[in-house]
C-alpha cells in the first residue's frame, strides 16, 4: 500500500522539471534599430529645418556626462524620486486597504464607491490649485498631490480584485474557521496580486505625472521644474537630459515591480513570461 | 418513497443515540426552487455514508449545510448534539477542486487549518509533516500547486484536511477532477488512511463503484426536491483493498445502486434534469 504513493509521486514529479524549448529573447539589435531609426530622423529634420537650440540627440548624448553629474541636476532628481517613493507607499498601503475594505464591507462599499470613482477621474491638475492653498507652494503640496494621483487607480484596483476573489478560497477559509483579517490579509490580498499589481503601474505612472506637474506650477526642486527652467533658457540638450531620466524612472519602477513579483511570488503566472 | 424498511428513521435507528452527525428535516430553497427536502440521516462517529444521486440533486449543498457554509431553509444539522450555524470546529471538508491556495507551498496549505485555529508556530512545525508523510508527499513541502499534478494536489488537501484531526471528514467530490487512475491510488490511500484513524465521514460522489467501495452505507438521493430515496447497507468486510472490487458481493451492490439511481421513480419526477 504504501508503495502506490511512490510510484505515484514520482511519475509526476517529472512534470515541473519539463521545461519547453527556451524562447529566445528578441535580439537585443531589433528593439535598438527603432531607436536609431527614430533618432536617425530626428537628427536630420532638425539639422534641416529647427534652429540651433533645438535639441538633438548628438548633442543630447553629448552634454549627458556633464548633466549627470551637476549637483543641481542630481538635487533636481533626488528632488523628484524621493517624495514620488513617499507618496507611492503612502497611496498603495492607503489604497490596498480602502480598496480591500470596499470590496469586503458592504457599507464601506456604499458609502465609499461613489467618491472614490469620481475622484479618480478628476484630473489632478484641477485640484492642484486648491491643494497649494492648503499646503502652501511647499513640498509638501507635492506630495499630496502626488498621494492623491497615486492612491485612487490603486484603491480601485484593489476593490476590483477584493469582489473578484472566488469563491472557493473563501470557503476553504471560512470551512477553517478563519477570521475576517485573515480572511482579508490571507486570502483576498494574495489572491487580488494581478489587480494590485495592475493598479500600481497605473499608480506609479499617474504619481510621475503628478510630480512633475506639480513642480511646473509650484515651481520647487525637481526634474520637472529642472525641464521648465532649461527649455526656458535655452538649454534643450540639458532639458532633454532630464525628460529621458524621468523616462527611464519611469521603465525602472515597472522593471522593479516585475522582478519583486517574481521573486516573491514564484506562484504567479507560473514562471510563465 | 421513503416508505422502505432500509430508509433512516431517527426513532428507530438504534444508531442515532451515538451518532455523530443527525440531520434531521434538512431542506433547502434557491428562491422558488427546492433543491432537496426533509432529509433525515444519521452517522456514527466512525462510520463512512457515502451520498449519490443524480447530477444537480443537491449533494454538495447538502455537504455544506453539514459544515455550515450554507444555511438549511428548513431542519438542521446537530454535530455531538451542537447545531451547526457555522462551520463547526472538528469539521474539516476535502473539496472537488482542491481548494489549495495557489500563493501558499504544501507545507504551509497543509498548516492552514492549524493557524487558524491558533495553533503556535512550533506545534505546526512539528505535526504538519506527519501529515504530509501519511499522504506521500514528502520533498514536495516547499512546492507551490501549480509544480503539483491534480492528484497530488489533491493528497495536499487530504492532509490540510487531515491534519486538524477532525472528528468529521466532509469529502465533497474529492476524486471528481482526476483521472480515473490517480482516483483509484488515491481512493485506496484513502481506504489506508481512515483505516489508520477512523473518522465520522460523509463522501458526496458521482460514482457508484466509488460509492459502494468507500461507504458503510450508501444513501441514494432523488426526486424533485431530492429526498432520501433508499439507504443500502454495504456488507462488505475492512480494511477494504482492491481484493474488495472482485468480491462478487461487490458487484452486486453497485448493480443495486445503480438500479437504484438510474430507475424512473414512482412520482413522475425525472432522474435527469
Amino acid at each position: 500500500m504504501t508503495a502506490a504513493p511512490a510510484t505515484h509521486v514520482g511519475s509526476a514529479a517529472g512534470r515541473p522539471a519539463r521545461t519547453r524549448r527556451p524562447r529566445l529573447p528578441y535580439p537585443v539589435w531589433v528593439k535598438g534599430s527603432t531607436a536609431l531609426v527614430i533618432f536617425a530622423l530626428w537628427e536630420l529634420f532638425t539639422h534641416v529645418f529647427a534652429p540651433h537650440y533645438v535639441a538633438r540627440p548628438t548633442r543630447v548624448a553629448a552634454v549627458i556626462p556633464e548633466v549627470v553629474t551637476s549637483s543641481e541636476f542630481l538635487a533636481a532628481l533626488s528632488g523628484t524620486v524621493v517624495p514620488i517613493v513617499q507618496g507611492m507607499v503612502v497611496a498603495v498601503v492607503l489604497g490596498t486597504v480602502v480598496g480591500l475594505a470596499m470590496g469586503q464591507v458592504r457599507w464601506i462599499d456604499r458609502s465609499l464607491k461613489i467618491y472614490v470613482y469620481g475622484l479618480f477621474a478628476l484630473p489632478m491638475v484641477a485640484v492642484l490649485p486648491l491643494v497649494t492653498m492648503w499646503f502652501g507652494y511647499t513640498e509638501g503640496a507635492r506630495l499630496a498631490i502626488i498621494v492623491f494621483a497615486a492612491f485612487f487607480p490603486m484603491a480601485l484596483s484593489m476593490y476590483d480584485g477584493s469582489r473578484s476573489v472566488s469563491r472557493d478560497y473563501l470557503e476553504v477559509a471560512s470551512s477553517f474557521r478563519a477570521g475576517r483579517l485573515a480572511v482579508w490579509f490571507g486570502v483576498v490580498l494574495p489572491a487580488s496580486l494581478p489587480y494590485v499589481l495592475a493598479g500600481f503601474r497605473l499608480a506609479a505612472g499617474r504619481a510621475l505625472i503628478a510630480a512633475v506637474v506639480a513642480e511646473y506650477l509650484i515651481g520647487i526642486e525637481g526634474l520637472g521644474f529642472y525641464i521648465l527652467l532649461n527649455a526656458r533658457s535655452f538649454r534643450h540638450n540639458e532639458a532633454f537630459v532630464a525628460v529621458l531620466a524621468l523616462a527611464l524612472f519611469g521603465i525602472l519602477t515597472l522593471f522593479l515591480a516585475r522582478w519583486a513579483t517574481r521573486r516573491w511570488c514564484p506562484w504567479y503566472r507560473q514562471g510563465a513570461g | 418513497m421513503r416508505s422502505t424498511p432500509r430508509d433512516i428513521n431517527a426513532v428507530h435507528d438504534p444508531a442515532a443515540a451515538t451518532s455523530r452527525i443527525q440531520i434531521r428535516g434538512l431542506g433547502k430553497y434557491f428562491d422558488e426552487l427546492c433543491v432537496f427536502d426533509d432529509i433525515d440521516l444519521d452517522v456514527g462517529s466512525a462510520e463512512v455514508v457515502t451520498l449519490v444521486g443524480p447530477s444537480g440533486c443537491g449533494k454538495t449543498t447538502l455537504l455544506r449545510c453539514i459544515d455550515g457554509l450554507v444555511a438549511p431553509s428548513t431542519g438542521e444539522v446537530r454535530i455531538d448534539g451542537a447545531p451547526v450555524v457555522e462551520p463547526p470546529e472538528g469539521v474539516a471538508v476535502v473539496f472537488q477542486h482542491f481548494g489549495l491556495f495557489p500563493w501558499k507551498t504544501v507545507f504551509r496549505n497543509v498548516a492552514y487549518g492549524l493557524r487558524m485555529a491558533g495553533v503556535s508556530r512550533r506545534a505546526i512545525a512539528e505535526r504538519v509533516p506527519a501529515f504530509i508523510e501519511l499522504v506521500g508527499l514528502r520533498g514536495f513541502e516547499n512546492s507551490y500547486p501549480y509544480q503539483l499534478s491534480g492528484g497530488m494536489q489533491q493528497r495536499a488537501g487530504l492532509a490540510r484536511a487531515l491534519a486538524v484531526e477532525p472528528k468529521v471528514l466532509l469529502m465533497d467530490e474529492p476524486f471528481g477532477a482526476l483521472d480515473a487512475q490517480t482516483r483509484e491510488v488515491l481512493q485506496f490511500e484513502l481506504l489506508r488512511i481512515w483505516d489508520t484513524r477512523p473518522t465520522s465521514m460523509v463522501f458526496v460522489t458521482h460514482s457508484i463503484d466509488e460509492a459502494v467501495l468507500m461507504g458503510d452505507r450508501v444513501v441514494v438521493l432523488k426526486g424533485r426536491p431530492s429526498t432520501v430515496h433508499q439507504v443500502i447497507d454495504v456488507d462488505l468486510a475492512r480494511p477494504r483493498t482492491r481484493a474488495t472490487t472482485t468480491d462478487p458481493r461487490f458487484h452486486e451492490l453497485r448493480e443495486q445502486v445503480w438500479n437504484l439511481v438510474m430507475s424512473t421513480p414512482d412520482d413522475h419526477n425525472s432522474v435527469e434534469r
